[in-house]
């Protein structure tokens, strides 16, 4: 694995959109239905990124990020429709478990919220490649260095794993036991820690000194190779947010 | 007594093809350098001959032990590995203590192993740092603190995986000497590495892999006059060799001494 | 013209107890090959250092004398103005890579991107750098995916798009397989016939006398000798530095075999042929 990224390749509109552009459904997809503050708009925003995950063909990928956060969900559930304070209509039975319509109706507005945000987030990361979201994000004033940091991360953390496996094979060669009970397993962690942190500092130093001399602390302006496009269709989709999200906040005030 | 045998030795990744294609070879005491461009399978051969890896079909006994047979650590008692960077296996805060790490992990009590520990710094000309830090150590240093630390394990077989990588002089010199002293003691010494100059001044035989198979095996002669394969692999000649191939000699010759003795 | 006038120029880390350099004077021509040769911890990477202005602006540390590259001091310039008059290449093929982008095209526009080249310009010098460095065809793959040879001639390619008139080098094979060393010193050379100004550190004596103009020997921080390589290989005190000379020249100063053309010993396998020869020694 040379890249730690959900990213999904395929050449579809969604793909093609600015980065922002989906940064800026995301925060409309979690902020619109909180300000209007009922299950429907909730339930509507979740179609709607249901659809577009559709669109962009990478629901499939949803799914097993889904199928972890439904067993949470589900006992969230649970838990509200037996013990809520101020349940007091029953809505069913199973056995003698009685669950009641007020916590039932207050949880699935969490589950909508959480369907919500992980649909959106699913949007954005499945459709975006990390260097590009974090380019749109320096252009538009995230520190250059910060985000250096981000998009490097992803390709040394499996990097890091090699040399993990050579410091493993180098302690194992000298006799350390990796097989075996717990306690052998725990203890064989220790001789791991020094090389791996040494390791990293060194080359976290030598990396420092390369990016340095490729100007990396240069006080010009920032250029980029990659120019993300901003089409007609993205200036007119960062419109129609801007509207929902403001439409949500009168409704909220208005109300 | 063969030290080493392999036998139809296969290996794969779970990704990726077969990395060993089938290699039949043994071991006795004679020092031995195994050469090959990157990729070639010489870090693989060396792992399976760890126990760190199992072969895919074939077998290794090293010293009589199958290593399908025993675990890694267990192995670790007949045959050692230096590894070829030191920061890949220092973590202990004095160099005694870091050298005893291998030997007491092996069964040797608190006394042998202190003992041997000294007497291998003694081997590598560290005993005058034997409370440092090794993190305070140059780096030449720390690799003779690993040097030493495989050493102190007195094990039948040390393998050298790039000892002279980045050294200078005086340290390749201090290495080959070190493998000399191995080798008057019995031990048998294998080397990965990719300069010819040092194989052909400390070791004897030499074994050419190429696309996980051997491509050559034998006394160091022998390989290194064959220009056309070794070209074929990507290798170069010793410097003294390419002289004698363009002086037109039909003799031989691997080092400065070799060819000056023969031409005085 | 010279490119680089080093006067004085005296360093130590902040932690040590001795100086690192110990007073080096010396310049360089433009065009010049210059090769550095010299024991582990004799100032070799430091002097790399300096030229770039990593000493003394990374390190910090005691800093005396001066460094002037292509006209500009390095004491008072930043190292990434400093960075598009002279480029440094590391030992470690993968503490280069920057590890943020996904391919190689990208990974050579980053010093690019970061000086606010424009995208036209910017790929103009990209696809010069890659062909320069025959990685054209790799400039899709992940910089991961490559050789060791591949990911250096990646990292030099990286360098010279900044277009730099001075390339140094430090020890730019040490961790690579024959073939990949191989590829790497063409690379250099190809460079160097274009005009650019190289200053190398290798332990590989053989190519330091096949490729350099003048040789550095350095030895505790000081320069030793600074001449033709025939000159400073031909010393009768080499190891006192801790530096063997090419093996042609220990077989020739073996035999009394000197060059017909200038009494000094052959250094490279031409020369020593020729000697060897001369000397009636078929």
């Amino acid at each position: 694995m040379k890249s730690l990224s959900l990213f999904v390749e395929k050449d579809t509109t969604i793909h093609r959109m600015n980065p922002i552009s989906k940064i800026i459904y995301v925060f409309a997809a979690i902020v619109i239905p909180m300000l209007i503050g009922n299950h429907a708009s909730a339930l509507l925003v979740a179609l709607l990124s249901f659809m577009l995950l559709l669109w962009a063909q990478v629901f499939r990928k949803v799914i097993p990020l889904m199928g972890f956060s439904i067993l949470i969900l589900f006992s969230i559930v649970v838990i509200q429709g037996m013990y809520k304070e101020g349940n007091h209509t029953p809505l069913f039975t199973l056995g003698s478990i009685v669950f009641y319509q007020e916590g039932i109706w207050f949880s699935a507005e969490i589950c909508l919220q959480v369907l919500n945000m992980l649909e959106a987030f699913s949007l954005l990361v499945l459709t975006t490649k990390p260097p590009d979201l974090i380019e749109s994000l320096v252009s538009k004033g995230l520190s250059p260095k910060f985000g250096y940091v981000l998009s490097s991360v992803l390709q040394i953390i499996p990097q890091m794993a090699t040399t993990m496996e050579t410091i493993i094979d180098a302690q194992r060669s000298r006799g350390m036991k990796m097989e075996g009970n717990l306690l052998t397993r725990i203890r064989a962690f220790f001789p791991l820690i020094g090389p791996v942190v040494m390791t990293s500092l060194i080359s976290v130093k030598e990396r420092t000194m390369a990016l340095e001399v490729r100007c990396f602390t240069s006080k010009r302006k920032k250029t980029f190779l990659n120019v993300q496009q901003v089409t007609l269709q993205d200036k007119i989709f960062q419109g129609i947010m801007a509207i929902c999200v403001a439409g949500s906040l009168l409704w909220r005030f208005v109300r | 007594m063969n030290n080493i045998i392999v036998k139809e030795l296969h290996f794969s990744y779970p990704i990726g093809g077969e990395i060993i294609k089938g290699m039949n070879l043994s071991f006795g005491n004679e020092p031995t350098a195994i050469v090959g461009q990157n990729g070639a399978g010489k870090t693989t051969f060396v792992k399976l001959l760890k126990g760190l890896l199992l072969p895919t079909d074939g077998e290794i006994i090293i010293c009589g032990h199958n290593t399908k047979n025993i675990t890694a650590a267990e192995l670790a008692k007949y045959i050692g590995l230096v590894f070829q960077n030191p920061n890949d296996q220092i973590f202990k805060n004095k160099v005694l203590d870091e050298v005893m790490y291998g030997p007491r992990n092996i069964g040797q009590n608190e006394a042998e192993a202190r003992q041997n520990s000294l007497e291998a710094l003694e081997w590598v000309g560290l005993s005058s740092k034997i409370k440092d830090n090794p993190y305070d150590l140059s780096l030449s240093e720390r690799k003779l603190v690993t040097i030493a630390s495989i050493i102190a394990m007195n094990t039948k077989i040390v393998i050298f995986d790039e000892p002279t990588i980045a050294q200078d002089y005086a340290s390749k010199q201090k290495i080959k000497s070190i493998i000399q002293r191995l080798q008057k003691k019995g031990t048998l010494v294998l080397t990965i590495i990719h300069d010819m100059d040092f194989v052909a001044e400390a070791f004897e035989r030499v074994i050419v892999f190429t696309q996980g198979q051997v491509l050559l095996d034998g006394n160091k002669q022998t390989v290194y006059g064959e220009t056309e394969l070794l070209e074929k692999a990507y290798l170069e000649q010793p410097h003294v060799t390419q002289l004698c191939k363009k002086l037109g000699w039909s003799d031989i010759f691997l080092t400065v001494e070799e060819f000056l003795r023969y031409n005085k | 013209m010279k490119k680089i006038i080093v006067n004085d120029l005296k360093y130590k880390y902040p932690l040590a107890q001795t100086l690192a350099l110990k007073g080096l004077s010396f310049s360089v021509e433009a065009g010049e090959f210059i090769g550095i040769v010299g024991e582990n911890l004799s100032g070799k990477s430091t002097l790399c250092q300096a030229l770039v202005g990593l000493v003394p602006h990374f390190f910090k540390g005691a800093y005396g004398g001066s460094v002037v590259v292509s006209g500009i001091e390095v004491a008072t310039s930043e190292i990434a103005e400093l960075a598009l008059k002279v480029g440094l290449v590391f030992q470690n093929p993968f503490t280069q890579v920057t590890g943020s982008k996904l391919t190689v095209y990208e990974e050579i526009a980053f010093g690019l991107e970061n000086v606010g080249i424009d995208r036209e310009e910017m790929k103009d010098q990209i696809d010069q750098a890659l062909h320069l460095l025959d990685i054209y065809k790799f400039k899709d793959r992940n910089p991961f995916d490559l050789s060791g040879g591949q990911m250096q001639r990646m990292a030099i390619a990286g360098i010279i798009a900044m277009r730099p008139e001075i390339l140094v080098l430090d020890e730019p094979t040490s961790q690579l397989d024959p073939q990949g060393a191989e590829e790497v010193f063409k690379a250099i050379q190809k460079l160097s016939k274009e005009g650019m100004t190289v200053i190398m550190v290798e332990h590989k004596m053989e190519k330091i006398a096949q490729y350099s103009d003048r040789v550095m020997l350095l030895h505790q921080g000081e320069i030793i000798d600074f001449d033709t390589p025939g000159k400073v290989f031909s010393r009768a005190d080499l190891m006192g530095y801790g530096v063997n000379a090419p093996i042609f020249t220990q077989i020739c100063k073996g035999l009394g075999a000197q060059n017909q053309t200038n009494a000094l010993y052959p250094v490279t396998l031409d020369e020593a042929y020729a000697a060897v020869v001369k000397t009636g020694h078929e």
